[in-house]
């Protein structure tokens, strides 16, 4: 096996790791103020767009050669002026959203449970992990997603159960049909997390074929049905009201669990473990802007070097994560303006580039698409 | 070489992020220096906040550290505390019971709300209980050498458990606060234990129940009386375990429940709210061998009674304009016609009609009829 590839399931752990970032960030507060008790219906209208991203992702994937990503096929299809163009607004994307994702990382785990530090300490760990991480194999990080998935899949179920006691599932009703459109736009914050899956589209050459699909639609499907539960299980313990006011609704809730006299608190552990999903969001997003930079400047596939190496082009990546800081500088904002960014401007910006941005150079490239020929899994055309 | 890098490197983040000894963290707490609080008690006293804290008995029943301080605010007072024990530092993560005064819970309710919501130690599932006067009196006074305000309330929790009273946490409080504008909260009282015998060194105050205290959105809105209080946990709540006096007989509840349904008028507007208890209870004991009611009379002095409480109960929450036994919720449950319940609810609750029935069967009657 070519350790610098990743496989099929490597890569949808990775994205389903990355993913439990967002989704407990927006996740339930935002849903919930938007859809009251219906949130955890909210799922299935939810499901659409990342289905239809899903779709034209799917159809860029078949003209994909072996060893391209997003970054490959755009540039092809572009043209060497566009497609940077196109590359570079991704790219500054992807380092700006990784900085966003660092800062509010940082407050999180200082507003619930190191309140006396500096989120600096944090941020400027975690990049330092994330650079670490990012300088070696992507193949290795994957390996890595697969073992955190077990943990904080592990802990949310852990966390799911033991507050079940406090569960009230009458708060998950009336719901009438008067609450449809509510439980529609309860749905955009649940989608804008499942789309951010569009952005690991530049890592595809990572990948070992076969490109079967099933995996992408699964890890999709997977993030949203969390979601439900998530928003179901919180509101049948604090209701739809005190849900979408409480700070961090969901790891307050963790603060109540108690594994008898022994433990009475766990909160610190699992909310610990979540940093473990900012780190490789941030980690994946920095490779993926390397990506997209790597292909404008037709620099050599980074895994290919040792991970001290500065060759190839790999000094980028130290210039990008000194980016994603800087980024995550910007960010360094009062809780109440932070929390504006994280509920409507950036999953907002996301569902524009990631969601609308492919949609658009879906239509566009319909001409290239007739023309290209599909690539097989071995790399051969039809 | 490379892998005792890579050992120092993993284990650099391990020692300096830990939260222990020489820490980057300014969160670190030594355990030895720790004092656990277990119970707070939360006074409004004008502008100022008055916080008094009891940590429990320590091992070897050493006698519980009792404190009280004055601050502007509920932090302001929580740094006062913390001056009067320095060579300690209070420790407030692991909180079991949560005193509010009847000032603090008319004036400040909100406020210890959004209080635990921001702090990262206290928890939502703090047990919450309204006194009726001081909470300071609460905690202070009922402490003495062999027994402190944590023991009494984890008694009183196990007897409330026993007896059909239920203790609410700040959370469920909270969640019925924010979704239907009323809640209720177990109040108690200290009191003398006027007919108790006290031996020479129990010398401090009892903690006994007093009945529910009706939250609104805005804080206390009323005391309920123990009847009312009866009426409110059959209403909202498991009432097993409740002791009633009806005739002349002690019985206690083996079992009851209550459906709230709203009807609406041939026009199609809320009218009335229909209430339909069940209840079954047992014999206890007779207050009177001379006592002559048959076990048929005293189903229906027993029915009679409750819709009494009841009745009054509900009455209570159309006065004070309060909702605190949820009746909007159990309405909406109940009708198929959401969105004729859904609005001004407050407007709409002190001009609806109130029908109570009650199904009550005693048990353990077998020698009433002789």
């Amino acid at each position: 096996m070519d350790d610098t590839r990743m496989t099929r399931k490597q890569f949808a752990a990775a994205i389903l790791v990355s993913l439990l970032s967002p989704l407990l960030r927006l996740l339930p507060q935002t849903a919930v103020s938007l859809t009251g008790r219906g949130a955890w219906l909210s799922a299935l209208p939810a499901l659409v767009p990342p289905l239809v991203l899903g779709a034209i992702l799917a159809s860029f994937q078949r003209y994909m050669r072996p060893g391209e990503g997003m970054g490959g096929l755009l540039l092809r299809w572009l043209g060497p002026v566009i497609g940077r163009a196109v590359l570079a607004v991704y790219a500054a994307w992807f380092l700006f959203y990784g900085g966003f994702i660092l800062r509010s990382g940082a407050e999180r785990l200082v507003s619930t449970i190191y309140p006396s530090s500096g989120q600096n300490l944090f941020v400027v760990a975690t990049i330092f992990l994330c650079l670490t991480v990012a300088l070696g194999q992507l193949g290795a990080a994957a390996r890595t997603a697969v073992l955190m998935r077990a943990v904080l899949i592990g802990a949310l179920a852990v966390v799911l159960i033991l507050s079940a006691p406090n569960m009230d599932p009458d708060r998950l009703s009336p719901l009438g049909w008067n609450d449809t459109g509510h439980i529609l736009l309860g749905a955009l914050p649940l989608a804008s997390v499942v789309t951010v899956a569009g952005a690991f589209s530049f890592l595809s050459g990572y990948v070992q074929p076969p490109k079967d699909r099933r995996w992408l639609l699964g890890t999709m499907f997977l993030l949203t049905v969390l979601g439900a539960a998530i928003c179901a299980a919180v509101v049948c313990v604090f209701g739809p009201e005190l849900t979408s006011t409480l700070t961090y609704p969901f790891f307050i809730m963790i603060r109540s669990i108690s594994l008898g006299d022994m433990v009475p608190r766990i909160e610190a552990v699992v909310i610990t473990a979540w940093v473990g999903a900012d780190f490789l969001l941030c980690t994946m997003l920095l490779r993926c802007a390397h990506e997209a930079i790597r292909t404008i400047f037709h620099l050599p596939v980074p895994d290919r070097f040792p991970m001290g190496s500065l060759r190839g082009g790999r000094w980028l990546l130290w210039l990008e994560a000194a980016a994603v800081f800087g980024c995550s500088l910007f960010f360094d904002l009062p809780p109440w303006q932070l929390r504006q960014w994280s509920d409507w401007y950036i999953p907002l910006a996301s569902d524009i580039v990631l969601f609308g941005g492919f949609a658009l150079l879906w239509l566009v490239t319909i001409p290239k698409r007739k023309k290209d020929p599909v690539c097989t899994e071995n790399g051969g055309s039809q | 070489m490379r892998r005792s890098l890579l050992i120092l490197y993993v284990s650099l983040p391990l020692l300096l992020l830990s939260g222990c000894g020489f820490s980057l963290s300014a969160d670190r707490h030594d355990a030895e220096r720790l004092l656990l609080i277990q119970t707070m008690g939360l006074d409004s006293d004008g502008d100022r906040v008055r916080m008094s804290v009891s940590t429990g008995l320590g091992p070897d029943d050493k006698p519980a550290l009792v404190m009280s301080a004055r601050g502007g605010g509920i932090e302001d007072a929580i740094a006062n505390l913390q001056d009067l024990s320095p060579e300690n530092q209070l420790f407030y993560a692991h909180v079991q019971y949560l005193l509010l005064g009847q000032e603090a819970a008319r004036t400040m309710l909100n406020d210890v709300i959004q209080w635990v919501d921001r702090s990262p130690t206290l928890r939502m599932d703090t047990d919450m209980l309204i006194v009726k006067g001081l909470a300071a009196d609460a905690v202070v006074d009922t402490s003495d050498e062999n027994t402190d305000v944590t023991a009494r309330l984890a008694s009183l929790d196990r007897q409330a458990s026993s007896t059909g009273w239920t203790i609410y946490t700040l959370r469920e409080i909270a969640a019925e606060l924010s979704q239907g504008d009323g809640a209720l909260c177990l109040a108690v009282e200290t009191a003398k234990a006027e007919n108790a015998v006290f031996t020479e060194d129990m010398q401090s105050d009892a903690i006994v129940p007093a009945g529910y205290a009706a939250l609104g959105r805005d804080g206390l809105v009323a005391f309920l009386t123990p009847e009312q209080s009866m009426g409110a946990e059959l209403l909202t709540g498991d009432p097993t375990g409740l002791l009633i006096n009806v005739a002349d007989s002690t019985m206690e509840v083996l079992d009851g429940s209550a459906r709230i349904d709203g009807t609406l008028s041939p026009d199609g507007r809320p009218e009335a709210i229909s209430v339909q208890c069940t209840l079954r209870t047992g014999v206890l004991e007779k207050l009177r061998r001379d006592s002559r009611l048959s076990p048929e009379q005293l189903d229906a002095a027993l029915s009679e009674t409750v819709a009494g409480w009841v009745t009054d109960c509900v009455e209570t929450a159309q006065k004070t304009g309060c909702d605190f036994l949820g009746l909007k919720n159990a309405v909406l449950r109940s009708s198929k016609t959401l969105d004729r319940w859904g609005e001004d609810w407050n407007e709409l609750l002190p001009t609806l009609s109130v029908t109570v029935s009650v199904e009550a069967r005693v048990d353990r009657s077998y020698d009433l009829a002789e």
